[in-house]
């Protein structure tokens, strides 16, 4: 088998491209649109914009969610905000400087026609969620206000309080709900995808999981979307939801959708440590925090005094010191790296030494309690909630946490995966941010896929694509179901002596140990060896209660890890594969002499896309060559 | 989707809540004004005779009156009894008890208890005064009940006196809640205001509670 | 942080399915952090039921940060704990001690359909929000962002009002079983807003009467929703959703047009 890997890039200058490719579109008629049905998996921003978007149009929608509800999906969590080139604070924004700060901070990695798009666009999706009632931050006048994130130089960040994502989803939702009314959108919730059915070499429908009844039901279309979100629960911890998971694209992967760049991940700088081994998920402090809290670590190794009574010149304000010019707002792989170095020297601090300070003591002095109360106080009170301490009175604690997956499943400038008709939107592909997210994006990224691009790569699709009737009878879907059905009652079956969690917790100190935030060639070998055996004791050893026929919550995990463990492996294996350091893969043999990362534009300007060769052989490493016409490659350097 | 939106005013939640609201705010006034004719007995058996008399010589007006007032109170009385059993079906049905001492007051919770004993209450009080002994006297040259008379030898009882008292004493309960809750329900709440609502009904509670029962117990110590 | 760990007793309510019995079951975890959220130590409870072949509790979970609305719990009678502007997920074992009996309950209300264990039903909400609570403002429609200008102060009251999770922690701490806070929100969040003005009292009219329909209780106005609201949402906007109602009651008036055209 082999893959095409065609980006289907528009011809033409960059910023005429989407123009031209939209015109360029068939489109589907009107009084023609019901005669199709699509499926989106997932009630993200990607997947709720989408169906509500489709469904507007007059296309039939399948919305399928893990949750009880298409409101809670993970996007809900996004704290920041959303970036769009609006240039409304008239501080020197555009789109060209969206696309170039993002394709720099992606460590030019990513295609630069997507990127281009996701700039142009970005400007509609405020439009459009102001539209919908999203109540965006405002100034007295009445005028939508901006902040800079993530160390932009820019002010281009809308925000809604500290919910910018819940507010951004539930706009989607609402859009969904009300499309849902009209009988548009069919909604099935509690549903888990299973399986991908492809049918003549097309996506044709899904196989899902009533996570109630622990049925298997089968859906046909003429599409899929999938919009399923990231992949960062592989490492356990994370801060990611519980029920955010890899499955749905990795079933994808093993029917014939490449996945690319799965070594791509993102570590946050801003979370709350870890602090004890029943731990289920890291939470996220806003990275708006580094605006105003100076980070350090005492420099003497294993400093167990409290932080208050480390005098300043006892401090390390290592970001400042390693990074005048941009300090404690160096981008998030930078910083995080910078906090593990420290971690890695002995003075690190805390219960578990895996923390670093976050001191506001300087900016209230400077600006006075009630300011910074003012800036950052439910995010204090949040943190008071889950440590205990107060940030007014002593410094917080934070460490790196997995936050993000710039890797998906590959898909072309259409958001077409290799696999003709199944559309990949959102963090679920791998298309805008290269080796590197910059704050603010996500949600961008996510609503450009669901609310502008797809409606119209996907009517083209639909218009010059000649589909065959199908139903759910044909043998490719009792196929699928019955695969998901033995892999089903083989979990069942093992009914060995450790918990599923255990297994989750074993592989997620691999990731976290050997595919964090350094790697080697050595820790990667290991690593690919303990999950390999791993995977092997969890086939022979895992204890999974229960059967099928009800609400069976061990199983619904089982089966992710099941698939996190094959993922695990891939994700390990593209580390090794990628000879050079960029964005948030670090390998430590790629290092300039004063520990920045050394990418190799050489030999490494591409995305490694890996092609399923099936359970016992090895999976195949493809490339997409990135060709940069309008920037020009460097040195990211924020000294 | 709603298509006669009035018609189904009368059938919602919100709509005869509403009903509830207004007819429980016009109660409320009914009872001040009751209540100021009450405090006419302290000044004696003529003021009040003769004011008592210029009620019932308003004829036909005043049968109007009270057919408008029991109409009030029968819709208000009905409608409660109709949520009220509504609401029990719909609550969860929990194991424990179940209040967070932030929200729920003894006062919100015991609203139809305190309902039910205004309604037992108000039956014997228009049977024990209003239809109750029927004597006569003349004010200023004209024949009239002496309704002073009723009364003072009504309140003379201590069990009829504090059976008064403890009604009253549910009144003020019943009204300390319902009447910032009918403003609320009407969606008179704006945050600048409210709080002095709250603090008005609560005058308005011990105010008419406590003049209604200090009357009946002025009529207890002063005898026949 | 401290390292002194808790056995604690709880009382947690089991039940296989919607039509099965339920009833309070009596367990015993041991070695309970402090520092455990308490979703954690259910997570502990768990692993020891799975670990000895017992059906584990089915719970309803999701983002642990407070954000979601997914969790739910009545904790000793209150829901999500009963701690101030606190979801279930963010409530810490700290606050309780070593030996406290702790009575774990689901959501429950006639409009929320138990399904297992501590998991309801809240498709409700869903329904609700369907018959009106959006914008309808297709992709593609919108005018430039910052042509509408909206005061601060509005925008910053529409905001508390959109923070709701859709927890129902309102619906089920409600001594009536009542949507009116997290409907109230949703009504008087874009009621506020001019690009929803147009809409208002068709969405006031239509929500309340699904509202009704689905076995919701009446509100009598005792605020325990507002009491338990993780996000701290005030009962203010059920008097805006009360006041808009009424409005739309006796003033709005659609008659059937055709569309129709040449």
């Amino acid at each position: 088998m082999s893959i095409n890997l065609d980006p289907k890039i528009p011809q033409g200058d960059l910023k005429d491209k989407w123009d031209k490719h939209k015109f360029e579109s068939k489109l589907v008629n009107p009084a023609n649109k019901r005669k199709f049905t699509v499926i989106v998996v997932g009630t993200g921003l990607a997947g709720g914009s989408a169906a509500a978007t489709l469904a507007e149009l007059g296309y039939n929608v399948l919305s399928f969610c893990i949750q009880d509800t298409p409101r809670r999906a993970h996007s809900i969590a996004a704290q920041g905000g959303i970036n769009a080139a609006k240039n409304y604070p008239n501080d020197g924004d555009s789109v060209k400087r969206l696309f170039y700060d993002t394709i720099k901070g992606g460590d030019y990695r990513a295609r630069e026609a997507n990127v281009y798009r996701l700039a142009q666009v970005s400007t509609n999706i405020i439009d459009q969620m102001v539209s919908q009632g999203v109540p965006f931050a405002r100034e007295y006048g009445g005028y939508l206000d901006n902040r800079s994130f993530g160390g932009a130089q820019v002010s281009r960040t809308f925000y809604a309080r500290g919910q910018t994502g819940q507010q951004l989803l539930l706009g989607c939702y609402s859009g969904m709900m009300k499309m849902v009314a009209k009988g548009k959108i069919k909604m099935f919730n509690r549903r888990e995808m299973m399986d991908l059915v492809t049918i003549n070499g097309k996506a044709r429908g899904i196989i899902v999981r009533n996570l109630i009844t622990g049925e298997l039901e089968r859906y046909a279309a003429d599409a899929v979307l999938l919009c399923t979100g990231g992949y960062g629960n592989v490492f356990y911890l994370s801060t990611n939801a519980m029920a955010s998971n890899a499955s749905a694209a990795w079933r994808c992967y093993k029917r014939g959708a490449a996945f690319a760049n799965p070594c791509f991940t993102q570590i946050h700088p801003t979370c709350i440590p870890v602090h004890g081994d029943y731990q289920s998920k890291l939470t996220l402090m806003s990275e708006s925090l580094r605006n105003d809290g100076r980070v350090w670590v005492p420099k003497k190794q294993n400093d167990t005094r409290k932080p208050a009574d480390i005098p300043e010149d006892e401090r390390d304000y290592y970001l400042e010191r390693v990074y005048p010019s941009f300090g404690n707002l160096a981008p998030r792989d930078v910083s995080s790296r910078q906090a593990k170095y420290r971690y890695d020297e002995g003075k690190g601090v805390g219960p578990t030494k895996q923390a670093v300070y976050l001191d506001f003591r300087d900016a209230i002095k400077r600006d006075g309690r009630d300011v910074i109360a003012g800036k950052y106080g439910n995010l204090f009170e949040m943190y008071e909630r889950i440590t205990g301490d107060d940030p007014y009175k002593t410094p917080m604690m934070i460490y790196p946490a997995v936050h993000y997956t710039m890797g998906g499943l590959w898909v072309d400038y259409n958001l077409q995966s290799t696999v003709p008709a199944l559309h990949v939107l959102g963090e679920a592909n791998f298309s805008d941010h290269g080796a590197n997210r910059l704050g603010a994006s996500a949600l961008m990224q996510g609503l450009a896929d669901g609310y502008f691009v797809i409606p119209s790569t996907l009517s083209h699709y639909l218009a010059s694509t000649p589909l065959e009737k199908i139903t759910t009878e044909a043998q490719e879907f009792k196929d699928a179901e019955e695969a998901v059905r033995i892999q089903t009652s083989k979990l069942l079956g093992v009914k060995g002596k450790q918990t599923v969690d255990t297994f989750h917790k074993k592989l997620g100190h691999y990731m976290w140990d050997y595919v964090g935030m350094s790697r080697n060639e050595a820790g990667l070998k290991k690593a690919i060896d303990g999950i390999r055996k791993l995977r092997e004791e969890f086939w022979h050893d895992v204890n999974v209660p229960g059967d099928t026929g009800n609400f069976n919550i061990e199983l619904h995990k089982a089966t992710r890890v099941a698939d996190f463990l094959e993922l695990g492996e891939l994700m390990a294996l593209d580390a090794l594969e990628r000879n050079e350091s960029c964005g948030g893969h670090f390998r430590e043999e790629y290092q300039t002499p004063d520990g920045e990362a050394q990418r190799d534009d050489a030999n490494y300007a591409h995305s490694a896309v890996w092609e399923y060769t099936g359970p016992n052989s090895s999976p195949i490493r493809h490339k997409e060559e990135l060709k940069f016409e309008y920037v020009q490659l460097a040195t990211r350097s924020y000294k | 989707m709603v298509t006669s939106a009035v018609n189904h005013y009368f059938k919602s939640s919100i709509g005869r809540k509403q009903l509830i609201a207004i007819t429980g705010l016009l109660l409320c006034g009914f009872l001040v004004g009751h209540l100021t004719g009450n405090f006419l007995l302290l000044a004696g058996p003529d003021a009040f005779n003769l004011y008592a008399h210029k009620l019932a010589s308003l004829g036909p007006m005043l049968y109007l009156i009270e057919a408008g007032l029991a109409l009030i109170f029968l819709s208000h009385l009905a409608l409660a009894v109709k949520l009220n059993i509504e609401n029990m079906k719909a609550r969860g049905k929990y194991q424990q008890k179940t209040k967070t001492g932030r929200g729920t007051t003894f006062a919100s919770q015991t609203m139809p208890i305190t309902g039910v004993v205004l309604l037992v209450f108000l039956i014997l009080h228009l049977c024990s005064l209003k239809f109750g002994s029927y004597y006569e006297t003349t004010v200023g040259g004209v024949l009239m009940r002496d309704l002073y008379k009723t009364t003072l030898e009504y309140f003379a009882s201590p069990v009829a006196t504090g059976w008064y008292v403890f009604a009253m004493i549910c009144a003020a309960v019943h009204t300390s809640h319902g009447f910032a809750s009918a403003f609320q329900t009407m969606g008179w709440n704006h945050g600048k205001y409210f709080k002095n609502v709250k603090r008005l009904g609560l005058v308005y509670a011990i105010f008419v509670g406590g003049g209604f029962a200090f009357v009946s117990i002025w009529c207890h110590m002063k005898g026949v | 942080m401290s390292s002194e760990t808790m056995t604690l007793n709880l009382k947690i309510w089991r039940q296989k399915n919607a039509q099965a019995e339920g009833k309070l079951v009596d367990y015993r975890v041991e070695n309970v952090s402090p520092d455990m959220s308490f979703l954690e130590m259910i997570d502990v409870l768990n692993e020891q039921l799975v670990r000895k072949g017992e059906d584990p509790i089915a719970f309803d979970h999701d983002c642990r940060e407070g954000i979601c609305g997914m969790c739910s719990m009545m904790i000793d009678g209150k829901a999500h704990g009963g701690y101030k502007n606190t979801t279930t997920c963010q409530v810490h074992m700290r606050l309780y001690k070593n030996g406290d009996t702790i009575v774990i309950e689901p959501f429950r209300a006639q409009a929320f359909p138990l399904i297992k264990d501590l998991a309801v039903d809240r498709g409700a909400i869903d329904k609700v929000m369907m018959s009106g609570g959006y914008i309808s403002a297709n992709t593609g429609n919108a005018p430039d962002a910052n042509a509408m200008l909206i005061p601060k102060p509005i925008a910053d009251e529409a905001m508390d009002a959109a923070a709701c999770i859709g927890c129902g922690a309102c619906v089920a701490s409600c001594p009536n079983g009542s949507g009116m806070l997290f409907m109230g929100a949703k009504i008087s969040q874009l009621a506020l807003l001019p690009q929803g003005e147009p809409e208002s009292p068709r969405r006031a009219l239509n929500m309340v009467h699904t509202h009704d329909q689905l076995g919701f209780g009446n509100c009598t106005n005792h605020a325990e929703c507002e009491a338990t609201c993780p996000k701290g949402i005030s009962i203010e906007h059920i008097a805006r959703m009360n006041r808009e109602y009424l409005k739309a009651a006796f003033t709005y008036h659609e008659k059937n047009r055709s569309e129709g055209g040449a």
